[in-house]
């Protein structure tokens, strides 16, 4: 583990010490929704627990393990070219007929560029130093950042121990673009139902980006608190990749499914198109309160 | 040597060699090249700073030409005359960074500033335009196609107008004109409604066709006959083009150059023809701790790429080279020492 992984964790214990990080609630809470300072929609993800990875499927889900998280803030929908464009940033997207449309192509630290874009919008602490090689996370920073893959899963499960929160595989068509029904192409975000935590297309229309560095055998060893992913390599590692897209089977959207990407950080073009990601953000007991305060009522 | 056509050389003398050359066997390319008297300008990073270096053909002399410790000069370009050098200083850091277009005398004299916020410039074949594309948004982004439309400045009267089509011109990189000043060949990513694909785009009208072909950053010989361009990361390739017809179509390649190992980028023309040069090195992000660079691809205009040098292949066997492999006689290192040697342009520095 490195020193800055470890502050980090030090960090997060701390956070949670805070906010608290009692039981996940066994019926979830009605979903309460923010708009940030730059007018992204957020979901505020309750501290808790939860069983993560698969003892039935693919080897790296295993084994299934309980994790416990604390509380923050994950975009309801994923990035979309509006937003990319309102933070200055060239569209790398193969589709663009519809700025709705969640970014695909985008390389991971392009990704991470938008986090920190996001963050300096809205006077934040940007999470990613940019001046140090690979541009590390601070997870301390209240900026916003790529989540980390345990944040991901217990985020799309919302409470849920089942493949997809929504149930079986009969009813993914009306949860998520994949690739039974997408018609080989992303579609605008929001346009499937949401989970039982209000975020919409966790299961389709784009794989999403992870903080971790992607390592098969991870769960073996993974800390139960706020795991960060393995140790950062020196080298061009592959990050962990979470969700379903337009591309996708069935299989590859359940909640656990992970697949180890390259970044795509050393090339010039980058043409994997199912590649978006969404931002979540650390937050206090304290700033929940105030963020719900300063958002407008749900209907 | 991008959109240029070297006034001693005619088109039908440059086209008589250029058949020639492709139909005749290969001499030894490190004793035709120390026979030339072209030079070849380019990037280079030395002493923590972005420099200019103009080096001699067969890679034996070369010199620094800007020798500013403080100033970042990137992406140098050559008149086609041989007379002026416009290039690129980044200013500031992170995305707080300036991109400005820049054009000094082809001896390092008589610098002056063109515009802020530009890039991937190139020349228009009369020497007395200079072709560029605008940044995106006024926010820095060391992206290759963070560009919108196209622009020309005019050398004699210092002012700048737009091309007409230039509201449509959307995420080009890596401009380059015909000799016959018609069209403008350029990649595309992500833009006008194409993936990513190599355009040509009239240069005074509203005709964009696509040439159909991967890979990035083309470029036309002098004779306007041919154009060479990265086919992909290990591979840079040369077809057949008519630009004098309306709609211009490509051949199937006529010669090839590939390394298995480094990737290979930056491709230009020797003014006769007769030679390739490019960059070629291993892949990587950069080094962000070298001040004045940013993390990206190695190929791209301001990352750090340690172990990059410039390289000459002779456009002469009709088939392909493999670079690293023997045999070395068609193909010569002009760099030897990795200092993020990229982006060459062949010129005739003008006699004393």
């Amino acid at each position: 583990m490195s020193l800055q992984q470890f502050t980090s964790i030090l960090g997060l214990l701390a956070l949670g010490l805070v906010v608290g990080c009692g039981p996940v609630p066994s019926s979830p809470a009605k979903p309460q929704s923010i708009t940030t300072d730059s007018g992204v929609p957020m979901i505020v993800i309750p501290a808790g627990s939860f069983q993560m990875g698969s003892d039935e499927h693919e080897a790296d889900e295993r084994p299934r393990h309980e994790v416990r998280l604390g509380t923050f803030l994950m975009d309801q929908f994923e990035v979309t070219h509006d937003l990319f464009v309102k933070a200055q940033l060239p569209n790398p997207s193969r589709w663009q007929d519809d700025s709705r449309k969640p970014v695909e192509r985008v390389r991971w630290r392009e990704a991470k560029l938008y986090c920190n874009e996001r963050s300096l919008m809205e006077k934040l602490t940007p999470c990613y130093d940019e001046t140090k090689p690979g541009w590390p996370c601070d997870f301390t920073a209240n900026g916003y950042r790529l989540p980390t893959e345990a944040e991901w899963e217990y985020a799309a499960r919302a409470g849920s121990s089942r493949l997809y929160s929504f149930g079986g595989v009969a009813k993914i068509k009306a949860n998520s673009w994949f690739a039974e029904n997408a018609g080989k192409r992303t579609h605008v975000v929001g346009t499937r139902r949401p989970n039982a935590w209000g975020l919409h297309d966790l299961y389709g229309n784009v794989s999403e980006w992870c903080q971790d560095v992607y390592d098969p055998d991870y769960y073996k060893s993974s800390p139960s608190h706020d795991p960060l992913g393995p140790a950062e390599g020196i080298t061009d590692t592959k990050r962990v990749m979470k969700g379903g897209s337009w591309k996708a089977s069935a299989a590859m959207c359940r909640a656990s499914f992970r697949k180890g990407q390259r970044t795509g950080d050393t090339d010039a073009c980058f043409f994997t198109d199912y590649c978006g990601f969404r931002c979540v953000r650390r937050v206090t007991a304290a700033e929940v309160e105030s963020l719900l305060g300063k958002s407008p009522p749900e209907k | 040597m991008k959109s240029k056509k070297h006034p001693k050389t005619s088109g039908l003398l440059f086209g008589a060699v250029l058949f020639q050359a492709l139909t005749l066997q290969a001499g030894n390319v490190r004793e035709e090249l120390a026979d030339s008297k072209f030079s070849l300008v380019h990037e280079a990073y030395e002493n923590n700073n972005w420099e200019l270096f103009v080096t001699s053909a067969d890679g034996k002399s070369s010199a620094n030409l800007t020798n500013t410790p403080d100033v970042n000069e990137l992406y140098p370009q050559a008149s086609p005359d041989g007379a002026k050098i416009c290039f690129l200083v980044d200013s500031g850091m992170g995305r707080a960074t300036v991109r400005s277009l820049w054009v000094m005398n082809s001896d390092g004299t008589s610098r002056k500033k063109v515009t802020d916020r530009a890039r991937q410039q190139c020349w228009a074949p009369d020497s007395q335009t200079i072709s560029f594309l605008p940044q995106e948004y006024p926010k820095f982004n060391v992206t290759d196609y963070y560009t919108s439309g196209i622009s020309f400045y005019d050398l004699p009267s210092g002012k700048t107008r737009e091309h007409v089509n230039t509201k449509t011109l959307h995420h080009l990189y890596n401009i380059s004109y015909a000799p016959n000043g018609k069209w403008i060949v350029a990649t595309v990513h992500a833009g006008m409604g194409h993936r990513h694909t190599n355009l040509l785009i009239e240069a005074n009208g509203s005709k964009v066709i696509n040439l159909g072909i991967g890979g990035c950053r083309p470029t036309f010989s002098p004779d306007g006959k041919h154009i060479a361009w990265g086919a992909g990361d290990h591979e840079l390739a040369v077809v057949p083009i008519d630009i004098e017809s309306d709609h211009p179509k490509i051949g199937e390649k006529i010669f090839q150059v590939f390394d298995k190992q480094n990737k290979i980028y930056h491709v230009d023309w020797s003014p006769d023809g007769r030679f390739l040069s490019f960059s070629r090195g291993p892949n990587g992000k950069g080094d962000i701790t070298k001040p004045g660079t940013y993390e990206a691809a190695c190929e791209i205009v301001g990352v750090h790429a340690k172990g990059w040098d410039i390289f000459a292949v002779k456009v002469a066997r009709g088939g392909s080279v493999t670079i690293g492999h023997k045999p070395v006689y068609d193909w010569q290192p002009l760099t030897r020492n990795g200092y993020s040697n990229k982006e060459s342009d062949w010129f005739l520095p003008p006699s004393k």
